[in-house]
């Protein structure tokens, strides 16, 4: 896994898909998530642009894309279930899947030592 | 307790129409009437007459309770406007009324313009902006609309301040602008550094307020004008803390180009439980042209409307705002005086900094220099017993004051925002010491109850979580059948 | 006068326990070339001039003296009796927008049952807390439109929406990269459906009517919103909501968004306002309607409560995301509409609105009898209709004032748009009526 100054992870898959959410710390800060305004399949995102939405009751927070690439798949259990982002938000609380042109683009994010030191400096 | 919709009993009534003994038979075609029932509770006057008077038992006004909203401006909402406002002579006028059949009304907005114009250093202004919102979107768009017509397409920039307030950035946003974000510096004021590097051909304008939003007066305020001014954008100057500095300075003297002004702020417009509000737009020479419609001025014959001007942005409004609040402020001006008003402004920041000065043995200060009508205090040392802001908020309602603002500016932690304002006595702020120092205590001791709160209000803390994840927006009458 | 508690006992011990000298030492972060210098003398009025001097302003204003025919968007109604004096309470009068709901709970449930009662008038699903006008409320409503269907950018509007709508409208599109297409009308007052079929396609976003018309036309509106769906254009519905007494629900004649204003109910004329714009959608459009927006919930021990919910919408916490820079709504007025829709409930808002009808058809039917003054259009009306006079129009109104009538608003081609409602008895029409003869 891999993680970004934003609290965004990305997990490497098969056939260069990876998966993308937000990490423990992003969950506490933002609380009871409410709402997930989730992306559209098919779409091509572009690193540092905005990927998805998550809402609570007092914040709005976009999650923005790590890496390069095209949408192929949401989590489409958050619809119905934004909880999932608080209880696991490393695992099943994921938010979409990317399959991504320019996979030395993960080279140069943290890996979870490097997150836990960026955390500790906050 | 239940809604009216849960409280119909069939056919029972309050209404009469006038005249119903004259019948009247015109046809009504029916492929032109309703077919869906028209679900709407039949209730009697006096089922009606104590649903709303136990509604208002169930909330806090100023009339009732010490209301220190920071950046609200919670002052008394004086009854003497109220009744000036119901005189028949304004409340049946109709916006399109011939000129000469509204004499009073005009002169009403006319005098009040050139008042407030004096009172803040600027030329020309209108009252029909309906919100300081609306205030901010007429503002920004003349200045919007003055670089178009200097053909200057590449002004696509607005800046603001991190710790400004959200309309700010939803304005400029909602007239296509970009918004540059400029970071508060530990002294709670605008690095210029920041700002220069920030600076550019790109900048249509710099949206302000001073004293800002953590309620301290940039000393530094006309560099911060002259920065935007030398790369030809406009200062825009967000008048929601004007209550502090009435007829002891001016922003038109700091080198703001044009403003807003929040009546239901400074001058005592009431606030109604969120509104109406009116948010009156003053300019210098520069943006005059640009004013929205309708535009009242005077002659030798009297006072006239004209809804045309070339260089204008339009109408903000369909007719002339909100007539009936800002009539509330023209007699609170008037009663004032420009002498009442600078005390106003007086007391409004003794008081501030009456309470300040006693607030430091409970929490931090972020900003120790003297304040101006509103200060924040900082409620994260008691973050290691769990207790945060929000918590305290809600125990304050237990002890009868209505909380401070919580959680704004964004830029501070656990941020509360207070603003007393001139009309409080200074028992009611010792008074609010005492509960802040029980609070206190009791957080120190056992926070059970700060957790708990409130428990004193008609409801006790409310699942915002559920209302957010499972929306219940209206209730409806059950079908009869 | 000023209503400054602290004076100058209290003052002093303030300033001494603070431990500084004077009120200016509180200023001294106000650079000196900035401070002015205050008035030595009291400039203020005592209670009782302040109130004289609006009394003489007040009776400047000499239109209350005359019958009233002008609508154009602003309408006199009867305001029950009822709703000053619940407006009027301290709790409502003078609270401020329910953050802390728990305090808040009286003014969080009348929000709330204003919505309810909007939708019950329009049919639509949700509805939210109220605009500051119904001109606002049509401008929002297509802004809505717009981030529903992000990669479209035209807008069909109606001409016959009011011009002062329509003029708020341009301006809120002003610096937005959008195309605003305008539907003409046809002779008889109706909307050219020929024309939506035409400029209906898959770059529209959005289709505005207005119902009653600006003529007070009832229009062809489901019949255009059928053209519309067909391109999943949303449909937008502007209308007097006494219409909806009698009328067909926003719901019925397949709007998408509903808006208009609420002063026709329980908010007195007061020279433009405060009024207040209603906006109810449907149930999937409800994450794209700006304003505040009331939530039932429960509290800890499961009793029912209402809070200020989806709030991320909203410009404290979405900021230059927010769906609207809106943060202020109508409270106080939606107060007065929720009461007057409640006086009148099930039965009394369709009488109300048969009254309006009745009055304004009686006088049509009366006026078109009349050589000299022809009724400009030929379909149904509600309580608004327009009248050509052959008289030159100056000559026409100048009459009628003298008489003590106020026949309409002017409109450009000789004609007035005269407005009636259930306030004018059959005496003053008739009045009315010989009035006009004496000028056709």
């Amino acid at each position: 896994m891999k993680y970004t100054e934003s609290h965004e992870w990305i997990e490497n898959g098969q056939e260069n898909i990876v998966r993308i959410g937000v990490t423990q710390y992003a969950q506490k800060e933002l609380g009871d998530i409410v709402y997930v305004e989730l992306p559209t399949t098919g779409r091509d995102i572009n690193a540092g642009q905005e990927l998805a939405v998550l809402e609570s009751t007092k914040a709005a927070a976009d999650v923005y894309s790590p890496a390069t690439g095209t949408i192929v798949e949401v989590n489409s259990k958050l619809t119905d279930h934004p909880e999932l982002i608080n209880q696991s938000p490393e695992d099943s609380g994921w938010i979409v899947k990317i399959k991504v042109s320019n996979p030395a683009e993960l080279d140069l994010l943290m890996d979870r030592q490097g997150y836990d030191q960026f955390l500790n400096g906050k | 307790m239940k809604t009216a919709f849960e409280k119909t009993q069939s056919k029972q009534r309050a209404y009469t129409i006038p005249f119903s003994y004259e019948t009247l038979s015109f046809p009504f075609p029916p492929e032109l009437q309703r077919q869906s029932p028209l679900m709407l509770p039949e209730i009697s006057e006096i089922d009606l007459t104590r649903h709303f008077a136990n509604l208002a038992e169930r909330n806090m006004g100023i009339d009732t309770n010490f209301y220190p909203l920071g950046s609200c401006t919670m002052k008394l909402n004086p009854r003497v406007n109220e009744v000036a406002a119901a005189l028949p002579g304004f409340a049946r006028t109709h916006p399109l009324a011939p000129d000469e059949t509204v004499q009073g009304n005009l002169q009403i907005i006319d005098e009040l313009i050139g008042f407030l114009c004096k009172l803040c250093g600027m030329t020309a202004g209108t009252l029909t902006p309906n919100a300081g919102a609306q205030g901010e979107f007429t503002g920004i768009h003349m200045i919007a609309a003055y670089h178009r017509q200097k053909g200057d397409q590449d002004r696509t920039e607005i800046l603001i301040p991190d710790n400004a307030h959200g309309t700010n950035p939803a304005t400029a946003a909602m007239a296509g602008f970009k918004t540059i974000t400029i970071p508060t510096n530990a002294q709670g004021d605008m690095n210029l550094d920041d700002l220069r590097k920030a600076v550019s051909k790109r900048t249509a304008g710099l949206m302000l307020t001073n004293p800002n939003t953590l309620g301290l007066f940039s000393p530094v305020i006309s560099e911060i004008c002259k920065i935007v001014h030398d790369v030809g954008g406009f200062l825009y100057y967000d008048g929601a803390n004007l209550n502090s500095i009435m007829n002891i300075a001016r922003p038109g003297d700091m080198g703001f180009d044009v403003m807003h002004i929040n009546l239901h702020k400074t001058f005592s417009t009431p606030h109604g439980g969120g509104g109406p509000g009116s948010g009156p737009v003053l300019c210098n020479e520069i943006l005059k042209p640009f004013l929205p419609v309708p535009q009242v001025y005077k002659d030798k014959s009297g006072y006239h409307v004209k809804w045309d001007e070339p260089n204008s942005i339009g109408q903000v409004a369909p007719f002339h705002g909100n007539f009936g609040i800002y009539l509330r402020a023209y007699l609170y001006a008037k009663l004032h005086g420009n002498f009442g008003l600078r005390k106003i402004s007086e007391v409004a920041v003794l008081n501030a900094n009456y309470l300040k000065s006693k607030m430091g043995q409970f929490f931090a200060i972020p900003f120790p220099q003297t304040c101006m009508h509103e200060f924040v205090v900082q409620a994260d040392r008691f973050l290691d017993k769990g207790v945060r802001a929000a918590d305290i908020a809600k125990r304050m309602l237990d002890y009868g004051v209505h909380a401070p603002t919580v959680y704004f500016p964004l830029i501070i932690k656990e941020c509360m925002l207070i603003e007393p304002t001139e009309s409080e006595s200074k028992a009611t702020l010792d008074h609010f010491i005492q509960i802040i120092e029980a609070i206190v205590n009791e957080i120190n001791a056992d926070p059970f109850n700060v957790f708990n709160a409130p428990q004193s209000t008609p409801v006790s803390r409310l699942d915002e979580v559920r209302a957010a994840k499972q929306p219940i927006l209206k209730h409806t009458l059950v079908q009869p059948f | 006068m000023d209503f400054i508690s602290n004076k100058s006992p209290q003052i002093a011990a303030m300033l001494s326990e603070i431990g500084l000298d004077g009120i200016d030492d509180l200023f001294s972060s106000i650079p000196s070339d900035l401070r002015i210098r205050g008035p030595e003398t009291d400039d203020g009025l005592s209670e009782y001039e302040g109130l004289r001097l609006m009394e003489e302003l007040a009776v400047k204003n000499t239109f209350s003296s005359y019958e009233n025919y002008l609508g154009a968007g602003a309408y006199e109604h009867h305001v029950p009796a009822l709703v000053s004096s619940i407006t009027s309470k301290s709790e409502f009068l003078t609270s401020y927008t329910p953050y802390q709901a728990e305090a808040s709970q009286g003014m969080l449930q009348a929000i709330f049952e204003f919505q309810s009662a909007i939708c019950a008038l329009t049919g639509m699903d949700v509805a939210n807390a109220s605009v500051y006008d119904g001109a606002s409320a049509c401008a929002e409503a297509i802004l809505m439109a717009f981030r529903h269907h992000k990669n479209r950018n035209k807008v069909l509007i109606g001409q016959s929406l009011n011009p002062r709508y329509g003029a708020v409208i341009k301006t809120y599109l002003q610096c937005l990269d959008y195309n605003i297409v305008t539907i003409p009308f046809t002779k008889d007052g109706g909307v050219d459906l020929d024309f939506i079929r035409k400029e209906a396609d898959h770059t529209t976003a959005a289709i505005l009517l207005q119902n009653p018309n600006y003529f007070g036309v009832l229009d062809d509106v489901r019949a255009s919103f059928e053209i519309a769906k067909k391109e999943s254009i949303i449909c937008i519905v502007c209308a007097d909501p006494i219409v909806y007494g009698i009328c067909p629900s926003a719901k019925e004649l397949l709007a998408d968004i509903a808006v208009g204003d609420c002063q026709p109910l329980g908010l007195p004329l007061e020279f433009g306002g405060p009024y207040a714009g209603y906006m109810a959608c449907r149930q999937d459009l409800v994450r794209q309607l700006p304003g505040r927006i009331a939530g039932e919930t429960v509290d800890t021990h499961g009793e029912r409560g209402f809070v200020l919910t989806l709030q991320a919408r909203e410009q404290h916490i979405r900021r230059e995301k927010a769906t609207s820079n809106i943060c202020t709504n109508q409270a106080l007025a939606s107060l007065a509409s929720l009461v007057t829709i409640l006086w009148y409930g099930k039965e009394g808002m369709k009488e109300l609105a048969m009254a309006n009808y009745q009055r304004a058809a009686y006088l049509k039917s009366r006026l078109q009898k009349i050589n000299g003054i022809l009724i400009s259009h030929g379909r149904t009306t509600f309580n608004e209709f327009v009248a050509e006079f052959k008289m030159p129009l100056d000559k026409v109104i100048k009459h009628f004032q003298k008489n003590g009538i106020q026949p309409g608003v002017s409109l450009n081609n000789n004609s007035l748009l005269i407005a009636v409602t259930e306030v004018k008895s059959l005496q003053q029409l008739d009045r009315y009526v010989k009035v006009a003869q004496e000028v056709a």
